[in-house]
């Protein structure tokens, strides 16, 4: 269901009618930007600024985009705990000698390094779910063609993209179905259920594979997967929009230098 | 009658490692026909379907389109598959773009159509199935009837002479059904042979020129629907039942009631029966009027107009586009299908109604209301309001 309610939202979001090479230049630019920076500020800079166009531009429901925040954040919090302790350092704030040869500590350097990881990781997040967002799949296929994608390769990605919704679909049915009848009831029960529901739903592929081959045929498949719509114009604004933001985000990275938080 | 579009001659055809699903059939489809295949489950209706467009061939036996026998290689059953488009039963499964536009565009450019020539069609079938605007949306955001929608303008597209539904109205809600068999009924009037594949009987019954009952991959009976459905006992056999109009006719008449007239085939025909039986001595009191509006003529002042000085009345809309406009206009319909006998049925309470329709349709109104004026003897006045915009007074014809 996460993958339909993400490309649902971006079919509906208020940047719907922006190029699609302008945010994806948004974001793949900020994403760049946040890797290039050696300071917390600028990702932190862009993930504000991008959360903010999100929210506010692409008037996504600001609940929705937390929630898909969460679950790389709780990650990101996880992964800098580990660095902060691991990492060494001579400003010694706190220290823990686990075995004679382990120690855990908190020092000046591994916090400024988990901070900055951590902010490097929330900059790039948002770049990333700003495209996811804003930018839907149908939208970023023309962009492929235009870039010279291999047709094959295109068009496969185009077939999985539609089947996917549809294999989804049937395996939610086969779930329900399961777990009417108590299939995941005890730890028993639900590794027999899966692997049924791993079966079921690889035979409906199968099947489905078989009928989109007898669907193309029948309306006289020739190679030729049809030519995709335009991509929209670009407009003065939100052009200026972009160039604006990926200036002062490289600005940020060449000002905030090598700034750490202490 | 016009000629023959679609034959079988003695075709039988076994699944692999199967049963016989199809066992010697013979028939045949003249142009513009509209053929129901009835039958329960499994009798072979989808089986013999899908050899219309050549997608199985037949292990023996001849099928001929256009009086000249099918070719199976890959270049002659391009050509019939362009002419004979095929919906399939499950939309998901005949949708394969990720956008609708895209797939609508998927016949044409496989047929090598130029880029222009794409574009048009896609717009024309969208159009005409009433999906302007759904262009860019992806498929699997769209309701079940919006899908079957999308499949049929992706047949559409391809012009085919030749529509073969399988089980058109499956998964829809009744609204969607009727929407659906309005619209295949629009398709057939612009001149295409529709075949579809279903078991119920009461769409079938009222919507068919010809019904062809299967059963165990055997022709049961083929004939028009009051024949082929108005034998209890081959009914029974094939395991339907009796369209309940037809039911009430027979019990009516088991009763002694002496029905005069054909086997009714809708409410209207039902009315006739009944009042005919009754002699009410209305046939001197007022009718209501008919009123006709083409959309393609009107710009919607006209008639927001007229319906602000025509308050409640009764508005019919046949054809998507009118329906469309309606929508627009805001418009509140009483009727979107089987609407001429509706406002017939309205007129006959010598209550007044509106139909809005498009260009194509409006013969077909006078028609019809014509052969029901020859049939019972009563006259209804009709009207068409962007012939004379200035003949907006209401007494114009209707009194008696």
């Amino acid at each position: 269901m996460f993958e339909e309610l993400l490309e649902d939202i971006a079919q509906k979001n208020g940047l719907r009618e922006v190029n699609a090479y302008l945010k994806l230049a948004a974001g793949l630019g900020a994403i760049i930007l946040c890797l290039l920076s050696s300071s917390y500020i600028s990702p932190l800079f862009i993930a504000i600024v991008l959360s903010g166009a999100i929210i506010i531009l692409a008037r996504v429901n600001a609940k929705t985009y937390a929630e898909l925040f969460i679950v790389p954040f709780w990650f990101a919090i996880m992964s800098v705990v580990g660095i902060i302790l691991i990492t060494g350092g001579s400003d010694i704030f706190w220290q823990w000698n686990i075995l004679p040869s382990f120690s855990l500590s908190i020092t000046r350097e591994s916090i400024n390094q988990g901070m900055f990881v951590f902010c490097r990781v929330i900059g790039g997040m948002s770049a990333m779910i700003f495209i996811a967002l804003t930018t839907p799949m149908t939208d970023i296929f023309i962009v492929f063609r235009q870039c010279r994608v291999p047709e094959v390769v295109i068009d496969l990605m185009m077939i999985i993209y539609r089947t996917i919704f549809i294999l989804i679909d049937q395996v939610i049915q086969i779930y329900q179905a399961q777990l009417m009848r108590l299939g995941y009831s005890t730890y028993r029960e639900s590794l027999h259920s899966f692997a049924t529901l791993c079966g079921a739903a690889f035979i409906a592929s199968w099947d489905a594979g078989e009928d989109l081959i007898r669907a193309m045929d029948a309306r006289c498949y020739d190679g030729k997967f049809a030519l995709l719509g335009e991509n929209r114009p670009v407009e003065r604004l939100p052009c200026l929009a972009v160039v604006c933001f990926l200036t002062l985000s490289a600005a940020v990275v060449i000002i905030s230098g090598t700034i750490t938080i202490i | 009658m016009s000629s023959i579009i679609l034959e079988a001659r003695e075709i039988r055809y076994r699944y692999p490692r199967g049963l016989e699903a199809i066992c010697g059939i013979s028939f045949h489809i003249r142009k513009k026909e509209k053929i129901a295949l009835v039958g329960p489950n499994g009798a072979g209706k989808s089986t013999l379907l899908t050899m219309f467009n050549g997608m199985i061939r037949p292990d023996s036996g001849m099928m001929l389109f256009d009086n000249q026998p099918i070719q199976y290689d890959t270049a002659s059953l391009r050509t019939l598959r362009k002419r004979v488009g095929f919906v399939l039963q499950n939309p998901d499964r005949q949708i394969i773009a990720p956008t609708v536009y895209q797939d609508v565009a998927f016949g044409p450019t496989n047929l090598g159509y130029s880029e222009n020539e794409v574009k048009e069609t896609v717009t024309q079938a969208l159009r005409h199935v009433g999906l302007e605007g759904f262009e860019r949306r992806p498929p699997h955001q769209l309701s079940g009837g919006e899908k079957k929608r999308v499949a049929i303008a992706g047949v559409l597209a391809m012009d085919p002479d030749v529509l073969v539904f399988d089980e058109p109205t499956s998964g829809l809600d009744p609204s969607g059904s009727e929407d659906i068999m309005e619209l295949l009924d629009e398709l057939n009037h612009e001149g295409k042979t529709i075949i579809i594949s279903t078991h119920d009987v009461e769409l079938a019954y009222p919507w068919a020129d010809r019904a062809i009952l299967m059963l165990n991959g055997k022709i049961l009976k083929e004939d028009i629907p009051e024949v082929a459905f108005g034998n209890p006992e081959s009914v029974r056999t094939a395991h339907l039942s009796l369209p309940t109009l037809l039911e009430l006719h027979m019990e009516l008449q088991k009763r002694g009631f002496l029905l005069k007239g054909k086997k009714p085939r809708t409410v209207l025909d039902m009315m006739q029966c009944i009042e005919t039986l009754f002699e009410k001595s209305g046939s001197n009191k007022r009718h209501g009027m008919i009123t006709i509006c083409n959309v393609d003529l009107d710009n919607g002042e006209n008639l927001s107009k007229w319906l602000s000085m025509h308050s409640g009345i009764c508005t019919g809309a046949m054809g998507t586009r009118a329906k469309q406009c309606a929508e627009n206009l805001q418009i509140r319909l009483d009727f979107t299908y089987g609407v001429i006998d509706k406002c017939i049925l309205k007129a006959l309470l010598g209550e007044d109604s509106l139909i809005l329709t498009t260009e194509s349709m409006v013969k077909r109104i006078y028609l019809r209301v014509d052969a029901y004026g020859l049939e019972s003897g009563v006259n209804i006045p009709m009207h068409q309001l962007n012939n004379a915009p200035e003949a907006f007074n209401e007494k114009n014809g209707s009194v008696p």
